[in-house]
């Protein structure tokens, strides 16, 4: 069958499955986007008085697995955490060789690799390998199938969703549990206080007294097949994604959000619908000066005459920004609104900027319907991705 | 619609090229458990502070453009995909963070992305834009994604970029002969993947095969194993190669179309 170029096949999202600073499970994260619970606190799992800012999205007590024990590895545990959640939810029904495992994550199991620099033994260093906490992933759900661990830092969450939805394009898996991770560490709190990214205030992502972001950690996993195989119980479709490079800079966006257009242009072109169609936007939002002025004026570029009138908002006020995590966790978010009917407020936003003039959402849960939402996210290396959901 | 490779740059321990490889790697190693690739001369002030992967990156994109006869305006723009893999190009920056007294230089380093952005900078690549970590799988994951990005008219051309770097960690490596045994070769290569008439043939599981000529000549080089293959086939002048790879439990395999011969060897 033809299908026109640069379109590509809408898949099930089934299930999901979360570990996060609001709620170790699905319904205690959602419910705390809507009743303004803030996950951001101080850093307590490691040393941060050397630091300008040592504040965070912690996850402050992991809760046990229902079958099976938490690893040491950080990284894993969440993962695993996310997929005990899924899995209370849906069943892996397929062949074990035809289950695929795509996770995303900026950093991997770096902590590991700080501890295997100190430590003896093969196994420590072959924990700190980048792709350690998916191969993890995929023992503990006895997945046989392909494990391919993606890295497109902060954009990760959703090149995994991509990857995932075109490893069921291609028949080379049946079912893919995707999606993203990172944790909360002193290497990369290190890292970002150096870069002087982080904020001494509050996380105010569109507000005029936006000063930086701060960082969170956790997991989120989505349950994927192809749209004539999955229940009709499912949480919406993945209608469409894309990736772009700005090749500008390798820590800062393009300032034009170029490669955020492209990217965005891109999905909706998979999904075969235009910007006019979209009733929510998850923005990447970070709190950043610049990003969110940059997504600002893409969304006002790409949703046209209507962007105005379409809800946008961003989620890392709440819990700070779970790099690796936070694309598949503002997707799964995206698909609870549209079942919830309700769309979260972006937390901290109170005083418009002139340069960010779009409808973010303030205050309180708003009422809302949406159907076709579109999922933003940028990440160092200059990495766009956008996806295209539709609500059931 | 199909994929095909146009071009493939290698830049090994060993040399540059297939012809550098040896016959048996691990006779010529004579018992050395890293061959290192040097800091390539790329001066600009742009790459002052560019770390050495990221610079081995832009040498292997120069090194594939060479052996295909394109110039760089060839690959600018949109239409070019850019896949990056690595299963370890980002330990060398992690522990130059670690030691370091600040990370404003190195941090944004330890994301492998950032390899991959230097390099997207260099060349203006600015299409769809995959980074996977893993060993030689990923690669062929990545192919497999390239191959899939044409087919589908997300893109009209594909950079398949891997660098493996040991030096940094070499001490973290040793731990691991037993699994991985020596010499580890430091690789830096690339592919160029354009639409072509026959479809890329697929496995992401793929049944155990015996160690490819690749391994045998060119000593471990991870994630870069199975451009070191296709680099191989190209060279033989043969019109389609099958690409295989193992990392951590898992087999895939892909087979590809391989347009004319390189203008360079």
């Amino acid at each position: 069958m033809s299908r026109t170029p640069g379109r590509t096949r809408a898949v099930a999202v089934v299930a999901a499955g979360v570990a996060t600073p609001l709620g170790l499970d699905l319904d205690t994260f959602w419910s705390a986007l809507c009743t303004g619970v803030d996950g951001i606190s101080a850093i307590e799992r490691f040393r941060v008085d050397d630091l300008r800012v040592g504040r965070g999205g912690e996850i402050k007590k992991l809760r046990t697995l229902r079958h099976g024990h938490l690893p040491r590895c950080r990284a894993s545990a969440l993962l695993l955490l996310a997929a005990d959640d899924l899995l209370a939810r849906a069943a892996l029904t397929a062949d074990p060789a035809r289950v695929a495992v795509v996770v995303g994550t900026a950093l991997g199991g770096v902590e590991e690799g700080e501890r295997a620099l100190g430590e003896g033994g093969v196994r420590a260093a072959a924990g700190g390998l980048y792709d350690s906490p998916a191969h993890a992933l995929a023992e503990r759900l006895a997945a046989r199938g392909p494990v391919l661990t993606v890295s497109t830092a902060c954009a990760s969450g959703a090149t995994a969703l991509g990857v995932g939805a075109d490893l069921l394009a291609a028949n080379a898996a049946d079912l893919v549990v995707a999606g993203g991770y990172d944790v909360l560490c002193r290497f990369v709190m290190r890292g970002f206080d150096a870069l002087r990214s982080l904020t001494r205030e509050r996380v105010r992502p569109f507000d005029r007294r936006r000063s930086g972001l701060l960082l969170g950690e956790g997991a989120a996993l989505v349950l994927l097949a192809r749209d004539a195989d999955a229940p009709r119980v499912r949480l919406g479709r993945l209608l469409g994604h894309a990736s772009s490079s700005d090749g500008s800079h390798v820590a800062a966006p393009d300032p034009e959000g170029r490669g955020l257009e492209h990217a965005v242009r891109g999905a909706l072109a998979a999904a075969g619908v235009g910007g006019e169609a979209v009733d929510f936007v998850s923005a990447h939002g970070t709190g950043t000066p610049l990003n969110d002025k940059i997504e600002t004026a893409v969304l006002r570029r790409v949703l046209g005459a209507r962007a105005g009138a379409v809800p946008v908002n961003s989620i890392k006020g709440a819990l700070g920004h779970t790099m690796g995590a936070a694309a598949t966790l503002e997707a799964i978010m995206c698909l609870l609104a549209a079942r919830e009917r309700v769309i979260p407020p972006t937390a901290g936003f109170e005083e418009p900027d002139p340069a960010c003039d779009l409808d973010y959402v303030p205050g309180a849960p708003r009422p809302a319907r949406p159907r076709l939402m579109l999922s933003t996210s940028l990440g160092f290396g200059g990495c766009n991705a956008a996806l295209v959901l539709e609500g059931v | 619609m199909g994929a095909q490779v146009a071009g493939v740059g290698l830049l090994t321990g060993w040399g540059e090229g297939p012809g550098a490889l040896p016959v048996d790697a691990v006779a010529a190693a004579a018992g050395r458990a890293v061959l290192p690739l040097a800091r390539p001369a790329l001066d600009s002030e742009r790459f002052r502070r560019a770390t050495r992967e990221c610079l081995l990156g832009v040498a292997a994109v120069n090194a594939m453009l060479a052996e295909a006869g394109l110039e760089r305006a060839a690959i600018r723009g949109e239409g070019t995909a850019l896949l990056f893999v690595t299963a370890a190009a980002y330990g060398a920056s992690n522990v130059e963070f670690l030691g370091a007294r600040s990370g404003t230089l190195h941090f944004p380093y330890t994301a492998p992305s950032t390899l991959a952005g230097e390099v997207a900078i260099e060349f203006g690549l600015t299409g769809a834009y995959v980074i996977l970590v893993g060993g030689a799988p990923a690669t062929i994951d990545a192919l497999w994604q390239a191959s899939l990005l044409l087919a589908q008219g997300r893109c009209r051309r594909a950079v398949v970029l891997v660098v493996e770097t040991f030096v940094e960690c070499e001490a973290l490596w040793r731990r691991a002969r037993w699994t991985l045994p020596p010499p580890l070769v430091e690789t830096a290569a690339c592919a160029l993947l354009e639409a072509g008439d026959t479809a890329a043939v697929y496995r992401a599981v793929a049944a155990p095969t015996r160690p490819a000529a690749a391994e045998r000549r060119a000593g471990r080089t991870l994630a870069a194993e199975p451009l070191v293959t296709l680099a191989l086939a190209r060279a033989a002048g043969e019109p389609a190669a099958r690409l295989t790879g193992s990392w951590r439990g898992r087999r895939a395999s892909i087979e590809l179309a391989v347009a004319g011969a390189p203008a360079r060897v």
